[in-house]
């Protein structure tokens, strides 16, 4: 699972376009301006790669539209997200053969009251870096299921490598042909 | 974040041993340090957690910079220059 050459092309062309938007404002622009232009595009760019089927791609998308529902409206134009903008982020979803596994689980560990204690403080230790999961990754507020939590996470690394990459590639790029 | 939700959360844990193993495995893979580093199967799923909310953060910390160094780019280059088509032509 990791970033792929498509993916790096997908998110430059909606990158590029995202910025041309930008191109009366760029250059007129102060500084700071200019930044979060740039950072809002590389944002709707990467959460437009997952066309709307991953939870962090819609709620991404949703906070940058609070930030400038413009430029969102206008990078997914044409695209069926744009109906994300408005859509309501997925309720919690509880898998019901998990939950009932668990508790079986929990069941037969209460009987070994030895063991009860270790394993419920690495329970806790685990639900407090989830917490902090849930912080970084966007939505993660509203994925109380942590396998859910955690494949959104996977997918979501594996998006901003790709934005990494290739924002680092242009960059450096441009660097150097500056500098010549 | 609502009572209810937590109620119901905090009465059982949430997934199988099983599922967690193999949802960390895959999150090591990921990560460049944890890669590196443990050789050993037994890693812990709070270290592993911990090290993706870093990476996370790290990765953030790094989109960041690069907006900033681009846009300070554009800002310092003359706007009929040769570098400015340079630039131009790598974004729009």
């Amino acid at each position: 699972m990791q970033p792929t050459s498509t993916m790096n092309e997908e998110f430059l062309k909606k990158w590029q376009m995202g910025l041309q938007m930008f191109r009366p404002s760029i250059d007129n622009a102060s500084v700071s301006e200019r930044k979060r232009a740039i950072k809002l595009s590389a944002d709707v760019a990467m959460a437009s790669l997952r066309k709307g089927t991953t939870c962090w791609s819609r709620a991404l998308i949703q906070k940058t539209a609070t930030e400038d529902n413009f430029l969102v409206r206008q990078m997914l134009s044409g695209i069926k997200e744009e109906t994300l903008i408005n859509k309501k982020l997925p309720k919690v979803m509880c898998h019901r053969k998990i939950v009932r596994r668990s508790k079986k689980i929990l069941m037969r560990r209460k009987s070994r009251s030895a063991m009860e204690e270790v394993a419920a403080k690495a329970k806790k230790l685990v639900k407090r870096k989830t917490q902090g999961l849930r912080n970084v990754v966007p939505g993660g507020e509203f994925m109380s299921n942590n396998v859910l939590l955690i494949q959104e996470t996977l997918d979501y690394i594996v998006s901003l490598q790709t934005q990494v990459n290739v924002m680092r590639s242009i960059v450096d790029a441009a660097e150097a042909g500056i500098e010549r | 974040m609502s009572n209810r939700r937590s109620r119901q959360s905090s009465s059982a844990p949430r997934i199988s041993d099983d599922q967690m193993t193999d949802l960390v495995n895959k999150l090591r893979l990921l990560l460049p340090e944890i890669c590196e580093r443990r050789r050993s199967d037994k890693v812990s799923a709070s270290k592993v957690l911990q090290e993706t909310c870093n990476y996370i953060r790290k990765l953030h910390r790094e989109v960041d910079n690069l907006s900033d160094r681009l846009s300070q780019l554009l800002d310092s280059v003359d706007e009929d220059s040769q570098e400015a088509a340079v630039i131009r032509s790598l974004l729009m």
